[in-house]
């Protein structure tokens, strides 16, 4: 997706998230449901989430500071465990967050 | 240690055939995989030619047990995985055959750093794009950090670490032994293979899957050769190009590709049954310590490697029916390597049948050395000498047995691999029939 045609719109995004999950994890995106844990579900390690921010911003077509994703994660979960907690639905939350912050 | 190491799978991935099954019956009909370049646009280049893999015929995929990891593959990193899983099925050591602890894998890579094309391509558009970005003609460092940034996946970096294709094959094979890359570029397959021998002979391991890995056949790696002047420039008939030992040879013809051999304790290899292609019996290496690209003129320090080799291998010079030469088709090396085996041999050179596969399949360099082992192994099974082809016109300096042009039935019971690259370094190995 170009740079410079952001999406807005929740639905889109929705599915937008979904299919960069699958890409960024190489799994079919029918996998991929909103209770998926990336982790422990889908086999998602550290470095795939450096991809999926990268991905997201490509989307989004603004950049993503380095600690946001961290930032949210911590807040977010509150010290559930990270290969169970982290969801798709986290995942598209965030995705939503990071779009109206540009907005 | 005294059992000896004993090789039993091997695994290719070279221009002229994916697989021991391919790659054998392509040596002994003489093929060339020497071709136009097809990976990128090469109008201009004083070299237009190479030996590519044919990617229609290497479904990655197969490979690796999660199609993820391919992302984090450099084009030899998933040469070297491919060539790894073929060595291991061919020597049926299944998924729980030996403790993880007691397998390693070494690897040769890196030829000129790890710089797969679309990596490169990146970096080029972001610099061009910073340079132009205010109507500038010259690389704006910040203003390139800003683009590459915004536009790169961060993955991508881990596909340019030379040690990453070991890392894949261990992850792959969960080979939790010694784990090593030798980066000594044209003879790096060479000493991976030595090396793994020695890391057996050491008692560090039982089984050791080592190899070698290369893909350098982008913009930049054939400039780089090129203007070192020691790239064949026949654009015109790419098959007669690679030319060891000819007169007429004007340089090598860069391939790329790679090979693994599962090398096995001899107690651990008979303990489980296991299919013994052959004994990895000596291996020798020395450095030139003279220049950083002429060798030795009194070719010494490629001798001594020769020497030091079959002294490893307790292996009387009658003993060695083949040598697969370093052979690259550079005026110098294939003058000095003739000197070497003249020196290591004396008389006996004469009768000592001497080839380049180089000829046929190009300089896979960080890959080259482990290709060639495999060369002269299934040579030894097979009962055949792979041709020096494209030798047209003798070189009176050059006045060795090059088994010239087609293949010939042979029977031998030892052969000798030689590596002589850049920097100087020296490497042999000695395979002998079981």
């Amino acid at each position: 997706m170009p740079a410079d045609t952001p999406l807005v719109a929740n639905e889109r995004l929705g599915e937008t998230v979904r299919q960069i999950i699958a890409d960024v994890l190489m799994i079919p995106v029918e996998r991929v449901h909103p209770s998926s844990a990336l982790v422990m579900d889908l086999g998602a390690e550290s470095i795939d989430f450096l991809d999926f921010v990268f991905r997201l911003e490509q989307a989004l077509g603004r950049k993503i500071p380095p600690s946001r994703w961290g930032d949210f994660v911590k807040e977010r979960l509150d010290g559930e465990d990270l290969a169970s907690g982290i969801t798709a639905d986290i995942v598209r939350e965030f995705a939503e967050r990071e779009a109206a912050a540009g907005a | 240690m005294t059992e000896r190491v004993a090789v039993t799978g091997v695994g290719v991935v070279t221009p002229v055939g994916i697989g021991a099954g391919e790659f054998g019956p392509a040596l002994r009909a003489g093929r060339s995989g020497v071709r136009r370049i097809r990976a990128f646009p090469c109008d201009g280049f004083e070299t237009q030619i190479a030996a590519e893999v044919d990617d229609a015929s290497l479904d990655a995929v197969r490979f690796v047990d999660r199609p993820k990891l391919l992302k984090l593959m450099s084009r030899s990193a998933v040469f070297a995985v491919a060539a790894a899983a073929m060595a291991r099925r061919e020597a049926r050591l299944g998924a729980d055959a030996v403790d993880p602890r007691r397998l390693g894998v070494c690897l040769g890579a890196g030829g000129m750093g790890v710089v797969d094309l679309d990596l490169l391509a990146g970096q080029a558009d972001a610099v061009l794009a910073s340079a132009t970005e205010h109507g500038g003609t010259s690389w704006d460092i910040p203003a390139f950090a800003r683009i590459y940034r915004a536009r790169t996946n961060p993955l991508s970096m881990l596909r340019g670490l030379p040690n990453l294709a070991a890392a894949h094959v261990a992850i792959q094979h969960d080979a939790r032994g010694p784990n090593s890359t030798v980066t000594t570029a044209c003879t790096a397959g060479t000493q991976a293979i030595g090396e793994g021998l020695r890391t057996i002979q050491r008692g560090d391991a039982d089984v050791v899957l080592a190899g070698g890995t290369d893909a350098m056949i982008n913009p930049v790696g054939v400039l780089g050769f090129g203007m070192l002047g020691t790239l064949s420039r026949n654009n015109d008939a790419p098959e007669k190009a690679s030319r060891p030992f000819d007169k007429d040879r004007d340089g090598f013809v860069i391939g790329e590709g790679a090979a693994v051999v599962v090398l096995e304790r001899e107690g651990f290899a008979r303990g489980r049954r296991a299919p013994i292609l052959g004994e990895l019996a000596g291996y020798g290496v020395t450095c030139d310590a003279y220049r950083i690209t002429d060798e030795r003129p009194d070719a010494s320090g490629a001798a001594a490697a020769i020497h030091r080799c079959l002294e490893d291998a307790a292996a009387g010079n009658d003993e060695v029916g083949y040598v697969n030469a370093h052979g690259t088709g550079t005026p110098m090396n294939d003058l000095t390597e003739t000197r070497a085996l003249k020196q290591a041999f004396g008389e006996q050179a004469y009768g000592l049948p001497v080839s380049s596969t180089k000829s046929m399949i190009g300089h896979l360099l960080a890959a080259a050395g482990a290709v060639e082992l495999v060369a002269s192994l299934l040579a030894l099974r097979c009962g055949f000498l792979p041709p020096t082809i494209n030798y047209e016109t003798p070189d009176p300096e050059c006045d060795l047995d090059y088994v010239p042009n087609e293949a010939r039935a042979a029977r031998f019971d030892a052969a000798l691999s030689c590596s002589f690259g850049f920097g100087g370094q020296n490497a042999c190995l000695l395979i002998r029939r079981w």
